[in-house]
């Protein structure tokens, strides 16, 4: 019932913009950053009731409702969340609340709705809370079919967000549409090729029911159908993650879009891709997922080290910021790979901690863009702990976190990431995983590299000559009141990191099927 | 106990929270009651508020930084007094942590070395706090120094007393974390924003390896915690033991600056002084040793890893002292002094004791700490830190004098003070390794289990007892009588030319003339005070090691190290008494410029380093452009390109079409004709 | 008189209308050539028509229905070409490319039509 509630909150929010009485553009604005503040926030506040009411005690899917939807073809409405979904709905729940949190006082003015001018103010409420629904949607799916048709929902909103809400600069508008499209016609071939995977699955094991599915272990499915299905879905997945090679769209996105739209593409998209591996791709067809998993470990490590050597030549902080996205999802498809009980517990750590520590990281950067104008690293010119102290120290904790500083919460995903590929799952070959574990922690120190050097550019030294006689304002209120809670459970994560690895150990143990 | 260590480490920790976020805040609060208490002063209302807000009582993060570090050096001298009379392992696990795989446990270990080492550690991070309150009283951003300092001293408790690999590892990250933070505190300087960036690099290097070394020991032992891991040594393989205590020496070598990463520390004295005293000198460097000398078994059982250790500390001990006979700046000399003595210590583990490794790292602890403060003082007093400024200070500083002079003998080994006890133990032990004797006493503390001491229980043998330890057999391969030779020889080398750069030191800052500009007077009490106190130590602490075997001086080898320090100090006093005025150090001609630069390494490692992976990055930005993202967009070309050869098809001409109707119509007609 | 000389000549009607329509440049002469081949269907239909002899004649009605649509539809288009020439000024086939598929610019404005050429606006 209350997952129910959870995906109809927001879905009805979202078909109320639709109306557009007539108001004076001013009120219409306040009136919807309102609304969306208190719909956003029921939706949280429902997401932390099914974390209270959760039985932490219980393995299997929870809170829970199957009912028939199309008996011809087997499809069902079956929702339920495990420890899996479960921090991750609350992750969604609490970055689309906090993004309404930052809209309040910073919604994006430029809108391009064609000939006639500007979107209505709440079109973007409507489209931000659109995409929770369809976030939300897939975490607690358990058809496959249900899977994809969320999976599919979140586009077309982002798809509007980047394109309308988005760029910045001479070309904005173009670029930004250009970034918009290259982004949903991408994920669209993955999502192609993942239709034909679960479609494969489907027709031979003839169920779509996934916990039906996790529980066979791929009984019933011969070996070829297995890897077949499991490399398409792969690709799909690994568009959405990005995996390399399939990562270009990823950072022509990010930099383009408004902050709101990075924030959540960044925090909750990406982790989409790596949580359809472990719900859908892995349990269905284990056989597949032992055939491709050392290929998936390369792509993972080449990720690793390509982002962050991309990273360390970067000129723009948001772009920046993306290919270091690259490289956190290399630890986590790494941590997939070794496809033990180990590997995907800090996959779904590092899936949480990268929602938190990019999250925070993004709008960061939005804020810095705002008050400087620009997101190049070169015309920023250092000293910002002079001009904005409590802003630079933010930025140095968050970088700090996403360099996986052992206290924060970005450093358990990688390190039993490293630990997972040290001792692979008892199929795999254990030379080629060792190299991946050595790979990825030169990967860890060329982290660390980009993170300072960006630090150092930014923060450091004296103020440029052409800031000197700026002014402009520290953290404001609502902006410490966004980001907050991210530090904070950042903090608490990384210093007790049982709270997410007792949650998702009993949920991945009955995945994997073992002991 | 155990509540007690955990008290201790949680203090500085919240200390540092507070100190972050209340330590303005604090002040404010505290204001009116110290102005009550003070009688009125003439002056401005606001220069009288202002002088009042920096004394001790109402300086907001002086009070949050210098209380719980005091507190818990009481804990910790409780806990180190508890274990000298009841020695036993104390072990308490908080929780354990499922991973999926192999759990490991959040826990707290006291036994001797770490309740000892712990005690060493909150007293010099008590005498720098105090010390940094008058040595950075004009500086805006105290209070997140001093929170740093807090963080940094709980991080170093935590990997001294933690009971479990991984959350020793995370005590070791974050003490690098603050080291970067503390390096950069002056970051509008761009040379100490590098030198910050550096130093968190290298160790950083050092730390994955690390990383692997622990999970090399740890799977193979089945558990995180250190006891089980000492304990299942025995059982592990060779090749096991050997790839994961040469992975530990990684970190080892990164945090404790030894060679090949060792380039960090010279440059990361750009920070204040109190943190090179308390970071660089007394506690994070000697983090690598420790850790050795917790894993002693582990190393013990795999000589070979010991054979490259003692190779590392050679190459340091040597290049170190050599370059800092060569440096002008008075900060960098201690830095590569520092290098310098942790390869004695690491030398002493590679050469098999363990308790004299120890008990020249916190005689080390003692002495570095009081040089660097003294130093600070001298900066302070003088304004640079370049030691062409100085000279003649002994009249003006006599306090400061003193304490240094006893510094600068321990250093270089002059009996009374603890250097020269602590470093001839190490000698001692290299020239038995050497002659591959059995020497007298250690290896015994492994060899039987003590519960209740083992060859006295009084000094430090009481207190370094390890507890049911494995006994080594026979056939193991001992350490190898070449390491005990590189050893002895580097060793006692360094100790001629560590007394040469130390009376060439003291001599060029103290004696003579003075060369400074600004007239020299005596450095503010809370500045001297915890100089000459931490002179006591350093002058005394060699007597406590008199109650055990193994640490108490043999007759030959005090002789031999005394003649050889003689024979330093007396070359540089003798060419100094030439010409006061001029550097001893000049007579080496050509050869110093190399030695200055510390042989040149850093300019070695950009060259190999950092700028074929700069290049790298470059590589990989414009193959993401043009390799990777091209393929992108050549998709989309192409297809529009094929839709354009279909395109051609359309040309509006009707006719053209109806000829195609046409055209299909005859086809169709034909395969259904010969179809059928 | 046997059934094929009818046909052989309906067929030859049939193929000049063809070779009209798809070679014929002036619109008005691809218009007879239709009439052609439509006139040819109905000498075909009437042909058969009195081969079989049905009931209905069914031929020979659907051969009014084709004369009546053929008048229709040669109306219709003789209008059309009427209003072609008025605006294009040529009734050349080949030369109305208005419909063909090119690369539009797309800043450019939308409601222009590509121009062939020597056309009057």
């Amino acid at each position: 019932m209350i997952l129910m509630a959870l995906l109809a909150v927001p879905l009805l929010g979202a078909l109320l913009t639709l109306v557009s009485p007539p108001w004076s553009p001013r009120r219409l604005t306040r009136v919807a950053r309102l609304y969306g503040l208190v719909v956003s926030g029921v939706t949280l506040v429902l997401a932390l009731v099914a974390a209270v009411v959760f039985d932490y005690g219980k393995r299997g899917p929870q809170l829970g409702v199957d009912r028939t939807w199309a008996a011809s073809i087997g499809l069902r409405f079956h929702l339920g969340v495990d420890g899996i979904s479960l921090p991750l709905i609350v992750l969604t729940a609490a970055l689309t609340f906090l993004c309404m949190v930052y809209t309040a006082r910073v919604l994006p003015s430029r809108g391009t709705g064609g000939d006639e001018g500007d979107s209505p103010p709440q079109a973007l409420i409507g489209l931000i809370l659109l995409l929770e629904v369809g976030m939300l949607g897939t975490f607690v799916a358990l058809d496959l079919v249900l899977f994809f048709v969320f999976f599919e929902v979140v586009l077309v909103p982002m798809y509007f967000i980047i394109a309308n809400w988005g760029g910045s600069g001479r070309d904005g508008q173009a670029k930004a549409r250009a970034a918009a499209n290259k982004f949903i016609l991408y994920t669209l071939l993955g999502s192609g090729f993942l239709l034909v995977g679960i479609l494969l699955i489907a027709v031979n094991a003839r169920t779509l029911d996934m916990t039906a599915l996790a529980a066979r272990h791929g009984a019933g499915l011969s070996h070829g159908v297995q890897v077949t299905a499991f490399a398409l879905m792969a690709l799909g997945f690994a568009v959405k993650t990005p995996m390399w090679p399939l990562h270009t769209w990823l950072p022509d996105a990010h930099t383009e879009a408004p902050t709101v739209g990075s924030v959540l593409l960044a925090g909750v998209l990406l982790k989409m891709g790596t949580y359809g591996f472990v719900r859908v791709a892995v349990p269905a067809a284990p056989g597949g997922a032992h055939t491709w998993a050392p290929w998936l470990g390369l792509l993972a490590v080449i990720g690793i080290l390509y982002g962050a050597l991309a990273c360390l030549a970067q000129r723009d902080l948001k772009r920046m910021i993306a290919y270091s996205s690259i490289g956190h999802m290399g630890f986590v498809l790494l941590g997939i790979a070794t496809l033990t009980p180990v590997g995907v517990n800090a996959a779904l750590f590092g899936n949480v901690a990268h929602g938190l520590i990019t999250g925070l990281l993004f709008f960061l950067a939005g804020a810095i863009k705002e008050r400087y104008g620009t997101g190049d690293l070169d015309v920023l010119g250092g000293g910002m702990l002079a001009k904005a102290p409590y802003l630079a120290s933010i930025l140095t904790f968050a970088s700090i976190a996403s360099l996986g500083l052992p206290g924060l919460a970005g450093f358990w995903g990688e390190m039993l990431a490293l630990l997972g590929a040290y001792r692979p799952h008892a199929g795999l070959p254990r030379g080629t995983f060792l190299t991946f574990m050595a790979l990825g922690g030169l990967g860890a120190v060329l982290t660390a590299a980009y993170f300072l050097r960006m630090l150092a550019k930014v923060t450091h030294g004296p103020v440029a000559e052409r800031w000197r006689t700026t002014r402009f304002a520290d953290v404001r209120s609502y902006e410490l009141l966004a980001w907050t809670p991210l530090i904070t459970a950042t903090l608490f994560i990384g210093l007790w990191p049982k709270t997410l690895l007792a949650l998702t150990d009993g949920a991945v143990r009955v995945l994997l099927g073992g002991r | 106990m155990i509540v007690l260590a955990a008290v201790a480490i949680l203090l500085p920790f919240a200390a540092a929270f507070a100190g972050m976020l209340f330590g303005p805040t604090v002040s404010h609060l505290l204001t009116p009651l110290a102005r009550r208490v003070r009688s009125p002063r003439p002056g401005t209302a606001a220069g009288r508020a202002r002088v009042l807000a920096r004394r001790l009582p109402a300086n907001g993060p002086a009070l949050i930084a210098v209380l719980p570090v005091a507190v818990s050096t009481v804990i910790t001298a409780v806990v180190a007094f508890e274990q000298w009379r009841q020695p036993r392992v104390r072990t308490g696990t908080l929780t354990l942590v499922q991973t999926g795989g192999l759990p490991f446990a959040v826990s707290l270990d006291v036994d001797g070395l770490s309740a000892v080492v712990a005690l060493m550690v909150c007293c010099v991070a008590l005498a720098v706090q105090i010390y940094s309150v008058a040595y950075m009283r004009d500086d805006p951003r105290y209070s997140s120094y001093a929170a740093f300092v807090s963080l940094f001293t709980a991080a170093m408790l935590l990997v001294v007393l933690s009971g479990d690999l991984l959350v020793l590892y995370v005590g070791w990250e974050v003490m690098g974390v603050c080291s970067y933070f503390l390096i950069g505190h002056y970051w509008h300087d761009r040379a100490t924003s590098r030198a910050a960036v550096k130093a968190f690099l290298m160790t950083r290097i050092g730390d994955v390896g690390f990383l692997f070394g622990i999970f090399v020991l740890g799977m193979a032992a089945h558990s995180f915690g250190i006891r089980a891991v000492i304990a299942h040594v025995p059982a592990m393989s060779h090749t096991t033991l050997v790839a994961g205590t040469l992975l530990l020496l990684c970190g080892v070598a990164g945090k404790s600056a030894q060679f090949p990463l060792h380039t960090w520390l010279p440059d990361a004295m750009a920070g204040p002084t109190p943190v090179s005293a308390l970071i660089h000198a007394a506690t994070m460097v000697a983090a690598g040793v420790y850790v050795v000398a917790r894993l002693y078994p582990a190393f013990l059982f795999a000589p070979a890893s010991l054979a490259v250790l003692g190779i590392i500390a050679a190459i340091s001990m040597l290049g170190a002292a050599l370059a800092a006979l060569a440096q002008d700046d008075l900060k960098r000399v201690l830095a590569y002094s520092t290098i310098s003595q942790l390869a004695y210590m690491a030398g002493g583990l590679a050469v098999g004791t363990r308790d004299g490794a120890v008990f020249h790292l916190l005689s080390h602890g003692a002495f570095k700490a009081l040089l660097f403060l003294g130093a600070g003082c001298v900066i302070v007093t003088v304004g640079s830190s370049v030691l062409s400024t100085m000279g003649g200070l002994r009249r003006a500083m006599p306090v400061t004098f003193w304490s240094m002079t006893i510094g600068f003998a321990a250093l270089a080994g002059v009996p009374p003070a603890s250097g020269f006890f602590s470093k001839d133990t190490i000698l001692s032990q290299a020239w038995h390794a050497a002659r591959q004797q059995r020497p007298r006493g250690d290896f015994g503390s492994f060899a039987h289990s003590s519960v209740g001491g083992g060859t006295g229980t009084q000094g430090y043998t009481a207190l370094n007892n390890a507890h049911r330890l494995p006994v080594i057999p026979e056939s193991m391969p001992g350490i190898p009588s070449w390491t005990g030779w590189l050893v002895f020889i580097a060793g006692l080398v360094t100790v001629a030319i560590t007394a040469a750069y130390a009376t060439r030191t003291w001599l060029v800052t103290f004696f003579g003339e003075q060369r400074s500009e600004v007239a020299p007077r005596e450095a503010p009490p809370l500045m001297r005070w915890p100089v000459a106190v931490l002179a006591v130590p350093a002058l005394v602490l060699g007597f406590l090691g008199l109650g055990s075997d193994h640490l108490r001086p043999e007759p030959g080898m005090a002789a031999v190290s005394l003649l050889f320090t003689a024979a330093g100090a007396g070359a540089v006093f003798l060419v100094w008494n030439n010409d006061p005025a001029l550097d001893p150090v000049r007579l080496l001609g050509p050869v110093r410029p190399v030695l200055q630069a510390g042989f040149h390494l850093d300019n070695v490692y950009d060259v190999l380093v950092v700028r074929p992976v700069l290049a790298l990055a470059r590589l990989v930005v414009s193959t993401d452009e043009r390799v990777v993202d091209a393929a992108v967009e050549g998709s989309g070309r192409g297809a529009r390109r094929l839709g354009g050869l279909l395109r051609a098809t359309e040309n509006g001409n009707p006719q053209a079409y109806v000829s195609g109707l046409l055209a299909g119509v005859v086809i169709i007609v034909l395969a259904v004709v010969v179809l059928t | 008189m046997h059934l094929v000389y009818p046909v052989v000549i309906a067929a030859m009607l049939f193929s000049v209308g063809v070779y009209g329509v798809l070679a014929r440049r002036n619109a008005i002469l691809v218009l007879m050539s239709v009439e052609l081949m439509l006139n040819a269907v109905n000498l075909n239909l009437v042909v058969f028509d009195m081969r079989w002899a049905d009931r209905l004649h069914g031929g020979q009605v659907l051969t009014l229905f084709v004369i009546v649509l053929a008048a229709a539809e040669v109306g219709l288009g003789l209008a059309l070409v009427l209003l072609i020439y008025r605006n294009r000024r040529t009734v050349d086939i080949d030369r109305l490319r208005a419909l063909a598929d090119r690369d539009v610019d797309p800043d450019s404005d939308i409601s222009a039509i590509p121009d062939d050429e020597g056309v009057r606006r």
